[in-house]
């Protein structure tokens, strides 16, 4: 029975006759397996089954955080979903059983073309062993060959967890991810192993990915590479900073994490994208090092998402967590390297990267040593990032490369401290990602009181720390009112999603700005009421950042209504959008913005509107919004202003 | 009329949406996504994560998706590759020279940076000695780098050979 066959057969509901089918199987396989068991190792197999149901070792917690096993309905069962991960027929759903075909399998022989169950499970066996005081010699004999190997190569010493951060024009990757690092004896940490939990796919279709993604149709799996591939991938290719945070776990700790981890090689769980993702399944590799420590209950029951800088914090609660380190991206490099470059020398650098100087004409220019050496190494990495994106043939990329560096080798070695780039604030310091707001407001000569709450993440007037300036990620947010004089309580919005990435363009890089949202919202509409509306609004445009205006944007956009207060139900809108954000101080964050859409299709109709609005920050978690803005919709204007008080949680 | 026109624009929006994603995706397929095949410069992993960004490149970037199957690689190996003649089989640093061949450059001809460390580690140059030994390497960028389709048993017996002479 291979597992193709089996996952068909779950998928069609057939569950029950599955496991029976197992039961039987597993029943034949005992017969057969029976005479080859000495009487003396059955009555060591009865002795240790016998203890380990006298001390309960299936309700212990550490088997628990083995197997995977969380409370469902009046039992427990295993949130790892491969058939291969168990030894007992229903071992997802039975830790008893588990446990004891666990116990029983110490017993197989030992055969050559795979893996004895001790070596392929082999968190299981050391903690068993442990507990039961197991004499190895009454066992058959056993040699983890793979696995010494493994564990000599990986050579664990200590470890570090990992988290890329942002794409700075993909504000969904907010969501980010976590890896864990394990150092070795090597001083750099470009040889360590990075340990990565991740959806396999071969899906190219963006809006597949995502609903796969999301609903759990990916199989999550494990993985080890080279610290250096996974540095490769976010910091020179996805320009994504990474924080590096360094575990108090001891060798031992670090040990036995590996142990769970080979246990969990080529083993799959549905990935789900909101909870059972890679920074919840990584938690489980910490509880197996440091069972002491409980990350996986606090993230399961109450809430149905979990994101990485909440599972960084909670580590950090744990106690784990002795320092952190920043790795900038080769496009953070690029930009601080030209920080500290003049206007001239950029230029020149551009131009070496683009084929239209030659290195060698640099050397001959009449500036000091030192610009002529910031000009080519950030030539150099300009070429490497056209490269990486493509923007240039490798034969290009190889002709100007190589020469680039040959001439810069002759200018002598940059002071180490002309390459620390200070780091921004870390993650985990930034507000929490909920967000409870509250607060009066007036509204065409009526007063009312708006209440809200956002499941994630971060909205642009925000404070920016731990955050990335001009990402937006707003999940679900609901917003209800009371208005005084009509004595009534309404849904004044509902978005479901609502995303804006502002990126600037400067001389480097000349990244596209978009914005999406799309949900149910208040519009003034023809009869001059307000009135709920579904919209799906998308945008795309450039931004650019100036230190006296801070961030500007314009947008084109467009502009779907859906109402049946509408004439013919529906009215598409199209037109532009322009505004600033600006940050006054440590505190004050200030945003001007106005737009403008002629609706030519369906209701037929203009809308325009200007706001006005500012953020004060009072503490990291809590601050207030003041709003001010006047629209004209089908010839009606109205004003509004609003204070809120918002508390992140 | 005018929902015809509403429906047919909404799907012109659909379909050109999702054609952008098909041009985002193309290169990402497994076969391109892997690391491209050969031993010399040039040979950095692809991924076409370009910032040419569209809404369904950020949709993909939600779900952290590798592509194909994942390895619990210890080593991959360099079997392909030239072997180095004078220095002693070492799979960890050939895989290294190979994977990092651009950076590592980049680091020899500014004579610093955590590449550079870290090769320094793999040939088990003593910390005492690498200032000298980094300085060797720039000193004579040209003799280890010595063409564009230099190879990685090159690179390694080359900085053998520099660093051997005084």
């Amino acid at each position: 029975m291979d597992v193709k066959k089996f996952v068909l057969i779950r998928v069609y509901g057939a569950q029950c006759s599955v496991y029976l089918f197992f039961s039987i199987l597993a029943f034949l396989v005992s017969l057969l397996a029976a005479p080859a068991v000495s009487a003396e190792d059955t009555a060591y197999l009865d002795e240790l089954l016998g203890s380990a149901r006298e001390m309960r070792l299936s309700g212990e917690r550490y088997w628990d955080i083995l197997v995977h096993y969380k409370p469902s309905g009046s039992g427990r069962k295993s949130l790892v979903d491969d058939p291969k991960f168990f030894l007992a027929p229903d071992g997802k759903k039975n830790p008893e059983a588990e446990l004891e075909a666990t116990i029983k399998s110490l017993f197989q022989e030992d055969k050559a073309d795979e893996e004895h169950p001790r070596c392929r499970f082999i968190a299981r066996y050391t903690w068993l062993k442990e507990r039961l005081n197991i004499d190895e010699a009454r066992l058959p004999p056993a040699t983890c060959t793979k696995f010494n190997e493994a564990l000599a190569s990986i050579n664990p010493k200590s470890a570090a967890l990992i988290f890329p951060a942002t794409h700075i024009n993909s504000p969904a990757s907010m969501f980010g991810h976590t890896l864990i690092r394990i150092d070795s004896s090597y001083r750099s940490e470009l040889l360590s192993h990075a340990v990565n939990y991740a959806a396999v796919t071969t899906d190219s279709n963006g809006f597949l990915y995502a609903f796969k993604g999301i609903f759990g149709f990916y199989h999550g799996y494990y993985s080890n590479l080279p610290y250096y591939e996974k540095v490769s991938e976010y910091s020179d290719l996805e320009r994504r900073d990474m924080w590096e945070y360094k575990l108090n776990l001891s060798e031992e700790e670090v040990r036995r994490m590996l142990m769970h981890i080979w246990e969990l090689k080529d083993i799959y769980s549905d990935y789900y994208f909101f909870d059972e993702n890679c920074s919840y399944n990584l938690l489980f590799l910490l509880e197996a090092a440091r069972p002491s420590v409980n990350l996986t209950d606090r993230f399961s029951g109450v809430r149905f998402w979990v994101i990485p800088t909440d599972t960084i914090r909670a580590i950090k609660e744990s106690g784990l967590i002795v320092g952190v380190k920043y790795r900038p991206s080769q496009a953070t490099r690029i930009l601080f390297k030209a920080s500290h470059m003049a206007g001239a020398s950029q230029k020149v650098s551009i131009e070496v990267a683009g084929g239209k100087k030659s290195p060698q004409s640099v050397l001959e220019m009449g500036i000091a040593p030192e610009e002529k050496a910031k000009i080519l190494d950030l030539s150099a990495e300009l070429l490497q990032y056209k490269y990486s994106r493509k923007q240039i043939s490798k034969d290009d990329y190889l002709k100007l490369f190589l020469p680039t560096l040959n001439a810069r080798s002759t200018l002598g070695t940059p002071d180490p401290a002309s390459d620390a780039i200070p780091p921004p604030v870390a993650p985990e310091k930034g507000h929490l990602p909920g967000k409870f707001s509250f607060g009066p407001g007036y509204r065409d000569d009526s007063a009312f009181m708006e209440i809200g709450w956002r499941a994630a993440y971060h909205d642009l007037l925000d404070p920016d720390d731990g955050y990335i300036e001009g990402a937006q990620v707003n999940f679900f947010d609901l917003r209800g009112r009371y208005y005084f004089k009509e004595d009534s309580l309404r849904l004044e919005s509902l978005r479901f999603i609502d995303i804006v990435s502002l990126s600037p363009w400067n001389t480097f890089f000349k990244p596209v700005s978009w914005k999406v949202n799309t949900g149910f919202d208040r519009k003034i509409l023809s009869d001059g009421e307000q009135h709920l509306i579904y919209r799906v609004n998308p945008g795309g445009g450039f931004a650019y950042k100036t230190p006296f205006l801070g961030l500007s944007y314009i947008m084109l956009e467009t502009d779907v209504n859906l109402s049946d207060r509408l004439k013919h139900d529906y009215s598409v809108g199209f037109g532009v959008s322009a505004g600033v954000f600006k940050n006054i101080g440590d505190s004050w964050k200030i945003n001007l913005s106005a737009q403008s859409l002629y609706y030519e299709i369906g209701d037929e109709h203009r809308s325009m509107k200007a706001s006005l609005a500012t953020n004060y920050k009072i503490t990291t978690d809590s601050g207030l919004t003041l709003t001010v803005s006047r629209e004209k919709t089908f010839d009606y204007y109205q004003s509004e202003m609003k204070l809120l008080w918002n508390l992140y949680l | 009329m005018k929902k015809f026109v509403a429906v047919a624009v909404m799907s012109l929006l659909l379909v050109f949406a999702v054609s952008l994603d098909f041009a985002a995706a193309k290169s990402t397929t497994s076969g391109e996504a892997k690391r491209n095949t050969g031993c010399g410069l040039g040979t950095m992993l692809f991924k076409n994560k370009a910032d040419n960004s569209t809404i369904l490149q950020s949709l993909q970037a939600t779900t952290n998706a590798t592509f194909g199957n994942q390895t619990f690689g210890i080593t991959s190996g360099t079997s392909e590759c030239e072997q180095p003649a004078k220095f002693a089989k070492n799979d960890r640093l050939n895989e290294f020279v190979v994977a990092n061949m651009d950076n590592l450059a980049k680091d020899i001809a500014r004579g610093r940076g955590e590449t550079l460390d870290a090769f320094a580690d793999l040939m088990q140059i003593p910390v005492e000695k690498r200032a000298e030994f980094y300085q060797k390497l720039q000193a004579n960028f040209a003799k280890v780098f010595t063409s564009e389709n230099v190879v990685m048993a090159n690179v390694v017996d080359n900085v053998v050979t520099v660093s051997a002479t005084n």
